[in-house]
């Protein structure tokens, strides 16, 4: 199916109401709801997220947009289970343990549901055990933000969890994280910026 | 009868004054100062857990005086671990994470901003608060920060009631402390209590206090005009604490707390329609009253030099976080003076060698010419390494000695009156609860000295308002 250009600018220009009633209607119509999700709520919230990363748009209208996907998602998601959609992947993400700042994470959320992937919120002060159920609960790739010095150095911890489990990938972001860090504790994959989560969770899970 | 050690130690730290002020003002002092604004650290140092220091003002003091005379520094703040459980737990605030009760004993105290739905004022409290914010925070906003106070129309209660009073009283004994300390500072070791008062812009008030990030964020599509009349509401009032916390001496700046001022957290947009129009007539009145303010700019505000360079010449010290201290040194150095900069991680966990190399090059590049002072990028807590602050401390002692006399710091500006407006939005004059008019039509006719009658008001009227806003801006 082609995308429904109405949800596209609906989610696009972060109208919630828009968004619902374009789901909605195209429901109704019987569009299958996994194309409504991977060919136009998808595109439109990678369109913001790439904005963000040039700078043309802010966290505001960011989380204006999450939230008017979400409205979307809200009605999409219980059909989603009864159809035979499947998830392009399933990621979990949360602040480590002992850090409380969420900003980031939730942008890192937003962006990988806005990706299509399943993704499971496992908020803020997070420890190893947190992403153990995650990956229990079958997620395959997990992510770990930090905005403190003092908990940053957790990630090792949960890197060295799921070191000798090639199935699981773990990815490290936050603002004093670096490429370099993320190497040195031995993460599989860092992004400086939320918009770019996706980028790195799908190349992990191609394996590269 | 002072000692000859008592004379040294005061020579030392007229030394150290004159340091730290010619810095400010954006001259070469003898040599360059060290600031470090040491919050967990100190503990750290000397032997106390985080809990120990959160909950016993004293020994944070101690720990404060032993780093600043172990480090031998400059200037620091009389105490950067500035929440006393003290204080908010004779009121039981509810925003704070405390060391020992609700987080482990060697973590630092944590606020906590509450998630959109629990924000401590609803998305339709905007008149509410415009109209009187004074009024707005003890009915509406302290009741729910606090576990025990009880709102207007309540049934009064035993606990309510002992808040208040404990609370107030820990506050005047929490804030008496600070003149004790400053003074042994200065007699123990010559150090310079680094910054006095406190001023937070209005739109990080709104989000940090008030309606949460997320909350103002949605505010700030649907109702940016509400909001905007928020911002010069409380305008005034800021204004009032910022210069009535000021140090009289008008040697050291107030501090300006930024949070989320700064894009990505609002747009370029929402920074030139709210947030800078409420802060930059703030700076420059405090500026004609002879006050810097220490930009304490969280994050990365690149976006934004232009607009402080609208501000006078030497009004504010620039303080680096997360921005590139060499491009803002090319951007702000030559009307201001800067601090920081030096990165956190490198201080935490890279080896003392990284850390001598990134400070000799900032000492190099951006103190070259003077108005620069050293410091860490962000507050430093117990993950800090104390090798890698001695030797931040050595390479600026030995690479920060300017050569030649020092240049002098210019006169303090003319003080005059600029063109804040008095009352904002708002009905009730900013420093006070119940005006005197209001309580003097209460009263028979004045037989004996109604100016004494109304001073004496005035000024215990104003203790009220004290309360209030050190809970919003400092606690
Ligand atoms: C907002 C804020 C808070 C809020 C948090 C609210 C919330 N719900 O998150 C509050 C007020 C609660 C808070 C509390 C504290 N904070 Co704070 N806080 C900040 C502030 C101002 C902004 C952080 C932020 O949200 N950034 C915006 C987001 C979008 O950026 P980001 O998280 O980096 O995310 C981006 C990328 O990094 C990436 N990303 C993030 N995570 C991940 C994960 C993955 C996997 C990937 C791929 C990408 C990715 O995507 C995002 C978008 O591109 C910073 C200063 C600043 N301006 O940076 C201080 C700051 C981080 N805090 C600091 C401190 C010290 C504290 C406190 C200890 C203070 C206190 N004593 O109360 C507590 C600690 C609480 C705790 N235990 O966590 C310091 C840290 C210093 C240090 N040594 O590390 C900072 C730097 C301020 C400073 N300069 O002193 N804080």
């Amino acid at each position: 199916m082609p995308v429904d250009q109405e949800l596209f600018d609906a989610v696009r220009q972060a109208d919630r109401d828009r968004v619902a009633e374009a789901v909605r209607a195209a429901i109704d119509r019987g569009a299958p709801v996994s194309s409504l999700l991977m060919n136009s709520m998808v595109p439109a919230m990678r369109e913001i997220g790439d904005r963000f990363a040039a700078g043309e748009v802010y966290i505001p209208e960011m989380l204006m947009a999450a939230r008017a996907m979400q409205a979307g998602l809200d009605i999409i998601e219980p059909l989603l289970g009864t159809s035979d959609h499947e998830p392009i992947g399933r990621v979990a993400v949360g602040t480590v343990k002992g850090d409380m700042h969420d900003i980031g994470k939730n942008l890192v959320v937003m962006m990988l549901k806005g990706s299509g992937y399943e993704v499971t919120d496992l908020g803020v002060d997070c420890p190893v055990e947190k992403y153990e159920e995650a990956a229990a609960g079958g997620a395959t790739v997990l992510c770990c933000s930090a905005l403190l010095t003092s908990t940053m150095t957790y990630m090792e911890q949960v890197v060295g969890r799921f070191q000798k489990d090639p199935a699981i990938k773990v990815i490290v972001g936050g603002a004093p994280v670096t490429q370099r860090f993320a190497e040195e504790i031995g993460a599989d994959g860092f992004a400086e910026h939320a918009s770019e989560a996706a980028r790195v969770v799908s190349a992990c899970l191609a394996g590269e | 009868m002072s000692s000859e050690g008592d004379n040294g130690m005061e020579r030392l730290y007229a030394e150290r004054l004159a340091r730290y002020t010619t810095a400010m003002r954006n001259e070469r002092p003898d040599r360059v100062p060290i600031r470090p604004f040491v919050a967990e650290f100190t503990a750290r140092h000397a032997g106390f857990t985080c809990q120990e220091v959160t909950h016993d003002y004293d020994k944070a003091f101690v720990a404060a005086r032993r780093c600043a005379a172990d480090f031998d520094w400059d200037a620091v703040v009389s105490n950067m671990v500035y929440v006393w459980t003290g204080l908010t737990q004779a009121i039981g605030m509810r925003y704070y994470g405390v060391p020992g009760i609700d987080v482990p004993p060697d973590v630092g105290f944590q606020y906590l901003e509450p998630g959109e739905g629990e924000a401590f004022m609803k998305a339709d409290e905007y008149d509410e608060l415009i109209a009187n914010p004074t009024a707005f925070l003890y009915n509406v906003w302290l009741p729910r920060v606090s576990s025990e106070i009880v709102p207007p129309g309540a049934a009064s209660s035993y606990r309510s009631n002992l808040a208040l009073v404990k609370g107030a009283m820990a506050m005047m004994q929490y804030f008496g402390a600070f003149g004790t300390q400053n003074a042994q500072l200065r007699a123990e070791s010559g150090t310079v209590s680094a910054i006095a008062g406190i001023f937070k812009a209005p739109l990080d008030i709104l989000a940090d206090k008030l309606r949460g990030y997320v909350g103002l964020s949605m505010d700030m599509c649907e109702q940016p005009d509400k909001v905007l009349e928020a911002c010069e509401a409380l305008m005034p009032h800021l204004y009032h604490v910022a210069k009535t916390t000021a140090d009289p001496l008008q040697q050291v700046p107030i501090g300006y707390w930024m949070h989320r001022g700064c894009v990505p957290f609002v747009s370029p947009a929402q920074f030139d329609s709210h947030y800078w129009p409420t802060v930059r007539p703030i700076i420059e009145e405090l500026w004609r009253h002879g006050h810097q303010t220490l930009f304490y700019a969280e994050g990365d505000w690149k976006h934004h030099l232009e607009s402080f360079r609208e501000l006078p010449d030497r009004s504010i010290v620039y303080h680096v976080d997360q921005a590139d201290v060499f491009d803002v040194h090319e951007r702000l150095g030559d009307k201001f003076c800067l601090s920081g900069g030096i990165p956190n991680f490198l201080l935490s966990h890279r080896p003392a060698g990284d850390v001598r190399e990134f400070c000799k090059k900032v000492l190099d590049v951006v103190a070259a010419d003077g108005g620069y002072i050293m410091d860490a990028s962000a507050i430093m807590q117990n993950d800090t390494r104390a090798e890698n602050l001695r030797a931040m401390t050595e390479c600026t002692r030995e690479h920060g000695v300017y050569s030649g006399s020092p240049s002098s710091p210019p006169p303090a500006p003319i003080v005059a009156e600029g063109s804040l407006p008095a009352h904002g939005g708002s009905t009730t004059a900013p420093g006070q609860c119940i005006e005197w008019a209001t309580r003097a039509a209460t009263l028979p006719t004045i037989e004996g000295d109604a100016d004494l009658v109304e001073e004496v008001w005035n000024s215990i009227d104003s203790l009220g308002n004290v309360f209030i806003w050190q809970w919003l801006l400092s606690f």
